[in-house]
């Protein structure tokens, strides 16, 4: 069996890949990622996943609900890592698929595919815990500095993690950044990562202190720049799932349901088919008996 | 001992490890809560932040009593800690010389039987306790001049009067009552049964409880559920689940008056904005919708008792909100 086969089954248990193993994937994933644009083409039909945060048993669920990759085609929107208990299980596996498959998987950079922010919020902590080290951590976080910024659906669909940038208003302009780098405190890279939209008008101060909020006229002046009719990302907890606004201009998918074992959400995908027309499947958390949270951390953190 | 109780008793252990958490971060200080707590963890930004957020509302109400001495001297002022735990309000009182006259801490007796054990063991509290104090680690109980921890079970309340008069509680002195995450855990009629016990005791007191709300949405459910595997079900949910339900517990139940909030109000619009806005810059934050919905499913709730004035504009602190002095905004595309 080739190297990605066996890790993609391997994974797919949930057994962490060995350190070597990690070093060998991320080699290959590098050279694939390099080559892809910050406005990455993706052909429909493709099934659009927002933030999955190491829920590896909520990503099988995504699978058994949305089909299994290659038979479907994946654009996943970032925040792989951080706040559920198998970042690295989670990470490994879409990029093994991506390495195994690249034309029919897509990975986008999330806010938490940081250094920083993987160092606050359990990437980082999980991967010490898992390998006595921390080469795995430094493994991957090299690769996200190579991961796209965002993806073009038939021209027609634009794909990010968080939103709208004050300093960009057309796709050409995010082919221009240099993104192979941590994401920048502020700036397009970092706007892209983070901002959220908002019903405002115009642009909005972040309460996350990075970003920017961007009103229904923002996004609705950039579709038309663009000649998009709608701007999917992911980014925010939606409690049903997925949620659109400014008159299905902008629709929010989240693909982690019961976030953080804690919120009691439920989960969505969007599926486009070959004309673009868009079907959302929600779908639950991975029943308990499967998913096996670890007996050490007996249940999320809540005010005692 | 119950199951039950001992799960309970763990979110004592839990809480204090997370207020350490907030204190090796900057979010408030506490020099004596460390004598207390042996495990340390790293708690994530949301739980700090909801942490300082319970403090520091918390504080605020009880200086608010402390101040109003001023206006009535010769007053002795009581706090009576309910489910206390390992809190370190007294000592830090104490240390700032604002402790009341008296400060009464009760607790299930395996819990004031560690408390006691700590406190005997550690200069820096002992000493805190002046030179007549005499602590009993076996019983669990803490005697001296200002300061008391008495072990009793709070779903017994007609024994509890009796214990707090024993131990020098004066009925008719303004009292601070303060309940975190106490009745929560009771019965709804045990919990409505000590709120009237305390209520028909005291003529002027304030009953501050801090404790889970709004059990029926999606987020409610998953808490409740957590909890419950956690081994800690919220049994009085049911009945005070929200804002309205807590207010009529108490007036209900021998309280004159009562208002309630949640703490994502409380949050955004009665903390301190200045020490609020620094406490928010101390840690990377990317958990809004999540803090928003855990912050809603919280509140806090002040029963009043008042025949003689004494609590008069004691409330959840109004503050001039100001604009956050931040980035400029860039103009519209």
């Amino acid at each position: 069996m080739s190297d990605p086969n066996r890790w993609i089954e391997q994974l797919k248990r949930c057994e962490p890949l060995a350190e070597r193993d990690v070093k060998t994937l991320c080699e290959k994933a590098l050279e694939i990622l390099v080559e892809e644009s910050n406005v990455q083409r993706v052909d429909a039909p493709v099934t659009i996943c927002g933030d999955i945060h190491g829920q590896f048993f909520d990503l099988m669920e995504l699978f058994n609900v949305g089909g299994d990759c290659p038979q479907t085609n994946y654009l996943f929107m970032g925040d792989f890592v951080d706040r559920g208990f198998y970042s690295v299980e989670t990470f490994l596996l879409l990029l093994a698929l991506k390495v195994r498959y690249p034309d029919r998987i897509t990975l986008i950079r999330g806010n938490h595919e940081s250094r920083q922010i993987t160092q606050v919020y359990g990437f980082y902590d999980e991967c010490l815990r898992k390998y006595g080290s921390v080469n795995v951590w430094r493994y991957c976080t090299d690769i996200f500095d190579y991961l796209s910024l965002s993806a073009l659906i038939d021209n027609r669909i634009f794909c990010v993690h968080g939103g709208l940038s004050p300093t960009i208003s057309s796709l050409d302009q995010i082919r221009t950044i240099d993104r192979k780098q941590e994401v920048p405190h502020d700036g397009a890279m970092c706007d892209l990562l983070w901002s959220d939209p908002e019903d405002i008008k115009g642009w909005g101060l972040s309460p996350r202190g990075a970003g920017y909020l961007f009103g229904g006229d923002v996004c609705a002046h950039f579709n038309q720049t663009n000649r998009l009719e709608l701007v999917c990302r992911a980014h925010q907890l939606v409690m049903e799932g997925y949620k659109s606004m400014f008159s299905d201009q902008l629709v929010t998918v989240w693909s982690a349901p019961n976030y953080c074992y804690r919120c009691g959400n439920v989960a969505a995908i969007l599926e486009l088919d070959e004309h673009l027309n868009k079907n959302f499947k929600v779908f639950e958390a991975a029943p308990q008996d499967v998913r096996g949270v670890p007996a050490k951390k007996a249940a999320p953190d809540y005010f005692l | 001992m119950a199951g039950g109780d001992m799960c309970v008793q763990l979110t004592n252990d839990d809480a204090q490890i997370s207020k350490m958490s907030c204190i090796e971060r900057g979010y408030f200080q506490d020099n004596f809560l460390h004598f207390f707590v042996r495990r340390r963890a790293r708690r994530s930004p949301l739980i700090n932040r909801g942490y300082y957020s319970r403090v520091m509302a918390l504080r605020n109400l009880l200086y608010q009593f402390l101040g109003r001495a001023n206006m009535f001297p010769g007053q002795p002022l009581q706090v009576l800690s309910l489910g206390a735990g390992y809190d370190t309000t007294f000592f830090q009182l104490e240390a700032q010389g604002l402790a009341p006259a008296r400060f009464y801490e009760v607790d299930l007796r395996e819990v004031t039987q560690r408390k006691a054990a700590t406190i005997a063991a550690v200069p820096d509290l002992r000493d805190r306790l002046g030179a007549s104090a005499a602590v009993d680690a076996e019983a669990g109980i803490v005697s001296s001049e200002r300061y008391s921890l008495l072990p009793a079970d709070l779903r017994e309340p007609e024994a509890l009067a009796p214990a707090l008069r024993a131990a020098g509680l004066d009925e008719a002195a303004p009292t601070f009552v303060l309940a975190e995450c106490v009745l929560v855990y009771l019965a709804p009629e045990e919990g409505a049964a000590l709120v009237r016990c305390l209520g028909a005791l005291l003529r002027c007191a304030a009953f501050v409880l801090y404790e889970q709300i709004r059990p029926d949405d999606a987020f409610g459910q998953q808490m409740v559920r957590n909890l419950e595997s956690r081994g800690c079900p919220l049994r009085g949910l049911p009945g005070t689940p929200d804002l309205e339900a807590q207010r009529r517990r108490f007036t209900d139940n021998a309280w004159q008056r009562a208002e309630a909030a949640d703490m994502d109000i409380i949050h955004r619009c009665h903390l301190d904005p200045i020490d609020r806005q620094r406490a928010e810059r101390l840690e990377i934050f990317d958990e809004f919708e999540e803090w928003h919905l855990i912050q809603a499913h919280y509140c806090i709730a002040v029963g009043i008792n008042d025949d003689r004035g004494f609590f008069q504009g004691v409330s959840f602190p109004k503050f001039p909100q100001r604009q956050l002095p931040g980035r400029a905004l860039p103009n519209a595309a």
